[in-house]
């Protein structure tokens, strides 16, 4: 049977740490140093509004997406790994991007040498992603008003919008699922496990929750202090706050489920070669003695 | 193991037997093998080459365990006729590499950018041939296949790791596979996710991505029929094995 524990819904991790950027963002902040000191010599995300990739080559272009929004980070891989030959690449994306990039990194199907040419995986915790239109339809609803999102945080548990007129909306998980990505409604992964560090942004604009997992994170990691003190600040996370990430994500991933159950129980279609993966998960989820870890969601 | 099951050896002394055959291609996926470079040395020691049109200068075509078929089956000619059945007899397992092979390719509506060869019209994948039905059971996607995932591959078939070939198993069941897949597999039935991993996959930039709608968009005219996209798809098999933190 599936426990909603903090396993399931975070995955393992080596530690976590409250991160402070000294007045800026402390992930841009991170990957300016290491494109500075040449950690990596690429880093691939989206454009700041989410909507388009965006491969950086330079420190002073670094710019992350603020909003959970971020397509097609995939679709510059083949040029930054054929064309610019880049062997030390950072990605940060959702981890629906990682399932692609781990799958070609463990197939190698997609693009050559991708199993070779990343050097940190570099996600963040994800609600669910939304196109600008659903952006506005969302906000409407919630606001009665349209307005446009600049950025998205977690505050004790809770989702938040900051709002181009600076004000702050609240956002409920059940009504934030009408609105996500149809696929993003059957994601069992939205703390990005098959990354090397997950991000969490939080109310200060200058501070993130880092979980990090691998030992490759947490190199980078100590590295990176050792050539730059005093930059970004790390300090242990309490217990309390990744409980109340942990909060979220039970809410969320329970709608999420309940679309999976529905899915399998009216037999509505799946891609070929899917291997049936939202049936194995049913199977488990109805079950007393399977261990999840043995299956991939 | 499948391949050992009829044979006498012993342990230390064993090495795959492999060939290469070549029916209606361009012959990139047997360039593809060689761009394998440094790594092919590492299972050198455990694979021995017996047959290829470009590598050995062998004319018969001897026994193998494993047999590597690039390019489609032209039914026209006697040639390939020949080639298929004795494929059929002296290999024990099939594995169709590239599109071609896999799920016809260019072939399929003989419109790629090369003339047919020969000059004929009618190709079929040897997946889809009855008579190798048993035979085949592994197909590769790509134009050509990835070096990396040919090495992968190979060595995933040296350890017999089932977990790694499953997809290829299951490929071999599927014979038309395009762009088109990914429209209507997975962006119709609700499991696009945005990634943009089709449209890297796509040696023909047939998939590009759309930013308004975050999800590929598919020019038909472009598209070679390799398979890459949909295998590529996290959407589609298993994507990887969950990672293990230590």
């Amino acid at each position: 049977m599936v426990g909603l524990n903090r396993r399931f819904l975070i995955g393992d991790f080596r530690g976590a740490f409250v991160v402070e950027g000294k007045g800026k963002n402390p992930i841009e902040s991170i990957f300016r140093l290491m494109i500075k000191h040449k950690f990596i010599d690429g880093l691939l995300t989206c454009s700041k509004t989410g909507d388009s990739p965006k491969l950086i080559l330079k420190s002073d272009e670094v710019e992350l997406p603020s909003r959970n929004t971020c397509f097609g980070v995939n679709s510059l891989l083949k040029r930054a790994i054929q064309k610019y030959r880049f062997s030390r690449l950072a990605v940060y994306a959702p981890a629906c991007t990682f399932d692609g990039l781990n799958k070609t990194q463990y197939f190698g199907i997609g693009c050559n040498w991708t199993k070779t040419a990343i050097s940190l995986k570099v996600g963040f915790l994800c609600p669910g992603l939304l196109t600008e239109n659903g952006f506005t339809a969302e906000v409407s609803d919630i606001t009665g008003k349209p307005g446009k999102v600049e950025r998205f945080y977690f505050d004790r548990g809770e989702l938040f919008y900051l709002l181009e007129d600076g004000s702050s909306v609240k956002v409920s998980p059940s009504i934030h699922h009408h609105y996500i990505n149809s696929a993003c409604r059957y994601c069992l992964n939205m703390a990005a496990k098959g990354t090397d560090i997950t991000c969490v942004s939080l109310k200060e604009e200058d501070k993130v929750l880092f979980i990090v997992r691998s030992e490759r994170g947490w190199s980078t990691l100590a590295h990176l202090q050792k050539v730059s003190p005093g930059e970004v600040l790390f300090r242990k996370a309490d217990g309390e706050l990744l409980t109340s990430v942990e909060n979220f994500l039970r809410e969320k991933i329970l709608l999420n489920i309940a679309d999976i159950v529905e899915r399998v129980e009216l037999g509505l279609p799946v891609p070929k070669w899917n291997d049936n993966k939202l049936r194995k998960f049913y199977r488990i989820w109805n079950s007393v003695d399977v261990n999840f870890e043995e299956e991939v969601f | 193991m499948f391949y050992r099951d009829r044979l006498s050896f012993e342990e230390e002394d064993f090495k795959l037997k492999v060939g290469f055959l070549h029916f209606s291609s361009c012959s990139g996926c047997q360039v593809a093998f060689l761009d394998m470079f440094e790594e092919a040395v590492e299972i050198l020691d455990t694979v021995e080459l017996v047959y290829s049109n470009m590598l050995t200068k062998r004319r018969d075509i001897p026994r193998m365990d494993v047999a590597f078929v690039e390019g489609a089956l032209c039914v026209e000619d006697p040639h390939h006729i020949n080639l298929l059945r004795e494929v059929g007899k002296k290999a024990k397992v099939i594995v169709a590499i590239g599109g071609c092979a896999a799920f016809g390719g260019v072939r399929r509506l003989s419109c790629g950018n090369q003339l047919p060869q020969p000059q004929s019209q009618t190709f079929v994948p040897v997946t889809e041939v009855e008579f190798l039905r048993t035979k085949v059971k592994y197909a590769i996607p790509g134009c050509p296949p990835n070096p990396s995932l040919l090495y992968s591959f190979l060595l995933a078939l040296l350890e017999v790791n089932e977990d790694f070939l499953l997809p290829f198993e299951l490929m071999t069941s599927s014979t038309k596979a395009s762009g088109f897949d990914i429209i209507s597999e997975v962006v119709n039935k609700g499991f696009c996710v945005g990634c943009g991993t089709c449209s890297t996959a796509c040696p023909t930039r047939a998939i590009s991505f759309n930013r308004e709608c975050g999800k590929p968009s598919f020019n038909s005219n472009l598209c070679v029929h390799c398979g890459s996209c949909l295998a590529a798809c996290p959407q589609s098999f298993k994507p990887y094995p969950q990672p293990v933190y230590v």
